[in-house]
């Protein structure tokens, strides 16, 4: 099955230097915990939709689509109960809250978005050298790489046994959310039993080919930083700056807004 | 005398929590260069040996040790598995699990980077450890794009890339089909002409260990025997007593009384022409017309493809236009080699996935009308892996879970289990946690509780696929006892002697298409055509082959003989 979450293009977002999209990321997330207002998250937000068309992972978050859907449904509603406003609309919404709730969904998905832009365009090896030359120990870098590296191989092997349990009458649909969940039991067992067998040769597999085997330790892979990760780093460095002087300044809040 | 590469002392251990020691006083050295071949049943002890060598035992594995592995002066009492590493490489059985970089020449990269080799020689060693495999041409692209027999021959070159001096390879071809085994042991051969590696293999495949310099073999942790490969292989009693698959041409010329008995295909000929024995014309025709009055006699048709395509998703057309008719009563075995879409088109067959071209049918109605849920009550599918479907605390719910699911009365639910449990020959195993018992056994179960649904026909993939030869008979007699008890098996396989010992009719799959197909003497005549589907029949068969007359079996080939007067 074709469960990678790389996405194997040559777009210009590829190119760039994998420290460069590692910190992008983390400046998105800076920018997005500043505004309240739905308004003012636009420019980030477009620039962050301007980054997927890029590097075209668009097919990540299609693949998605229903977590992102559920997502966004349920923090529209739920935001409602922890904030309120002057302009009460009906049953527990007003306008403030209603514009909070925007807001606050945009941030979940934008931040959803950078980081499946992330890696869908950064190979694992890369991330975990970029962090690394950002200062992370290596053993910390390959275990997130590790941890990312599960994701395809379980559901590929998940996709295996529910074919497997289906074959023998397993109807995963259908029934109350009780019954729906005790059926998942005869897919969750194997999954974890296979995932433990499988991670058990893995790591036989790496002490055997000397990971750890010394202090120092060399990487075929390079990192090149180029003119364009210059400009990303520094325009970007900017537009951080600005926005938090924006926020300091009092810019980007829903007046009227009251949080719990 | 120099010191020897390996010298493994009095080696005993037992894995923690485990009542039997899984290694029992090994005593075994090694000199350099030497290619060894270590065999024995499932669960005898050689992977756990394997392990020791590079001291994953007793470093990663908790358990009583005693006795000493020493690698080129390395005690792997002192020293740990990074550090054996740089002397001594060892590639798995699993070839998924092993590999885990995103792409081919990273994957080499990683032993190399450990020992902080400079990157300039990590260039040179990635460019020549793939070309020793015959993967150069793959260097940029992932690994999970690539067929199985290519993703071992990475896993080897990874560990090439260390430039080992010992190198342990643990069941490497077991997942493979023919040619791919044939690929790896090509390699094998190419490593045992170089003196300064020193090989050893753990090994199912006899047909694949005649270029071994000696062979070891094992049972229950014990050395049984050690000693050069010819003398070793002749022994067919020892090795079937073992649970080792003994090559079919000297069972056959043991059989007919012989002492020093011939091995390949080309000594077997060169003793039967000498021998003057001549194969009786019309006892082979009736062999012939024996097959074909079997087809002959099964009429109805349950399953049957008409124009079958499928597609994937991501736009590989796995299939590409099959028609085949599955009949009441069939045993049908389907082969071809890995990626050639034997297993797509397996589960049209029980609506598992539809064609996106073409149609399937079973009883006459669209697989696409009926969906999976009704289909598994006729159609039973047993996955290759049964790790992929074991759920419960008992053998009992296990077996159960279809019929219960079906909503049965508890009552024909316990009738059903007894009889699935006693078919698969695990009767009275009702209360066993079946995550304790051996892949075998784990096997038994799957199968088992596919049959409690008591369906008209019985898929399996991949059924012998990491079982030894005593097992993989096990389970296919129980098979061919369910065939003549009735129920209709189609099994797919890379095993070719499980298809010459007990298939009916087999097809070859190759590129989505239907090859060959035909009575199973009729298609492993075509050897020239299995090549080009990457497949090989068994050694017995080629031998009977060159005889001009297809014989499946030994003892087929005996019955058939005029010996001379």
């Amino acid at each position: 099955m074709d469960a990678e979450l790389y996405l194997d293009y040559n777009t210009v977002i590829h190119r760039l230097d994998a420290r460069t999209k590692i910190l992008l990321f983390v400046y998105v997330f800076m920018v997005l915990v500043l505004f309240e207002n739905p308004l003012w998250m636009l420019p980030i937000a477009t620039l962050v939709v301007l980054h997927t068309a890029l590097a075209r992972s668009w097919r990540n978050l299609w693949r998605i689509r229903a977590l992102l859907a559920i997502l966004t449904v349920w923090s529209l509603i739920l935001w409602n109960f922890f904030a309120s406003g002057e302009t009460h609309l009906f049953w527990i919404f007003d306008e403030q809250s209603l514009l909070f709730g925007v807001a606050r969904t945009m941030l979940l998905l934008l931040m959803i978005t950078s980081g499946v832009n992330l890696i869908s365009t950064t190979r694992n090896e890369e991330l975990v050298l970029g962090m690394i030359r950002l200062g992370l120990p290596y053993r910390v870098g390959f275990a997130i790489s590790t941890a990312l590296r599960l994701v395809p191989t379980t559901a590929a092997s998940l996709q295996t046994i529910a074919q497997a349990q289906r074959s023998r009458g397993l109807d995963l649909d259908g029934g109350n959310i009780l019954e729906r969940m005790r059926k998942y039991v005869p897919l969750l067992i194997p999954v974890f039993i296979t995932t433990i067998r499988s991670t058990n040769v893995f790591g036989m597999a790496l002490e055997s080919k000397g990971f750890g085997a010394r202090e120092d330790r060399t990487f075929y892979l390079q990192l090149h930083i180029t003119t364009l990760d210059r400009i990303l780093l520094i325009g970007g460095g900017v537009f951080v700056l600005v926005s938090i002087y924006l926020k300091l300044r009092g810019y980007g809040d829903i007046p009227g807004l009251s949080r719990f | 005398m120099t010191e020897p590469t390996i010298a493994v002392t009095d080696l005993s251990y037992r894995y923690r929590g485990e009542k039997h020691s899984a290694l029992d006083s090994i005593t075994l050295t090694m000199n350099r260069g030497e290619f060894l071949v270590v065999m024995g049943a499932s669960e005898a002890g050689k992977s756990t040996l394997a392990a020791c060598m590079n001291g994953l035992i007793p470093h990663f594995h908790k358990g009583r040790f005693k006795g000493d592995v020493v690698v080129l002066g390395r005690n792997t009492r002192e020293h740990k598995v990074a550090e054996m590493a740089e002397v001594v490489g060892l590639v798995f059985q699993d070839f998924e699990a092993q590999l885990f970089s995103t792409n081919v020449e990273l994957e080499v990269a990683f032993g190399p980077e450990n020992f902080a080799v400079a990157r300039e020689e990590i260039e040179r060693r990635i460019d020549e450890s793939l070309a020793y495999v015959g993967l150069t041409e793959f260097r940029h692209r992932s690994p999970s794009t690539l067929s199985g027999g290519q993703k071992q021959k990475l896993a080897i070159a990874s560990v090439l890339a260390m430039h080992p001096q010992v190198l342990v390879m643990d069941e490497p071809t077991t997942d493979l089909d023919p040619i791919s085994k044939l690929g790896i042991f090509e390699i094998t051969n190419q490593l045992r002409k170089r003196d300064d590696i020193t090989l050893i293999v753990v090994e199912h495949e006899t047909e694949e260990v005649l270029q071994a310099d000696r062979v070891a073999l094992i049972r229950e942790g014990k050395l049984v025997k050690i000693g050069d490969v010819r003398s070793i292989l002749q022994e067919v009693e020892l090795l079937e007593s073992l649970g080792i698959m003994p090559l079919g041409i000297p069972r056959f010329f043991k059989a007919m009384g012989y002492q020093e008995l011939p091995l390949t295909p080309d000594e077997g000929v060169q003793a039967f022409t000498q021998a003057g024995w001549r194969i009786d014309e019309t006892a082979h025709q009736t062999l012939v017309a024996e097959d074909q009055a079997a087809i002959d006699a099964l009429t109805e048709p349950i399953i049957q493809c008409h124009g079958l395509e499928h597609t994937y998703p991501n736009g590989v057309k796995a299939l590409q236009g099959i028609d085949m008719d599955i009949l009441a009563g069939d045993m049908v075995a389907i082969v071809g080699q890995n990626g050639s879409g034997k297993t797509t088109l397996a589960k049209h067959f029980n609506a598992l996935l539809f064609p996106t071209a073409g149609e399937v049918q079973v009883h006459g109605q669209p697989t696409k009308e009926q969906g999976v849920f009704k289909i598994g009550q006729k159609i039973g599918y047993v996955f290759q892996n049964p790790d992929h479907q074991i759920f419960s605390d008992t053998v009992f719910d296990e077996v159960a879970f279809s019929p219960r699911l079906r909503k049965l009365p508890e009552e024909e639910v316990k009738k059903r289990v007894t009889e699935a449990l006693a078919a698969v020959g695990l009767a009275g195993m009702e209360a066993e946690d079946p995550f304790s018992l051996t892949k075998s056994g784990r096997q038994r179960v799957a199968v088992a509780s596919v049959l409690a649904a008591q369906p008209e026909v019985l898929i399996l993939d991949e059924p012998t696929t990491g079982l030894d030869y005593a097992e993989q008979r096990g389970l296919m007699d129980m098979v061919r006892q369910l065939n003549q008890n009735g129920s209709t098996i189609i099994f797919v396989t890379h095993h070719m002697w499980v298809v010459a010992e007990y298939a009916q009719k087999m097809y070859v799959i190759k590129d989505g298409k239907v090859f060959l197909q035909g009575s199973t003497r009729e298609v492993f005549s075509h050897e020239q055509k299995l090549l080009e589907a990457s497949l090989r029949p068994p050694h017995f068969v080629q031998f009977a082959n060159r005889l001009g007359k297809t014989f499946l079996t030994p003892e087929e080939m005996k019955h058939c003989l005029h010996t001379g007067a």
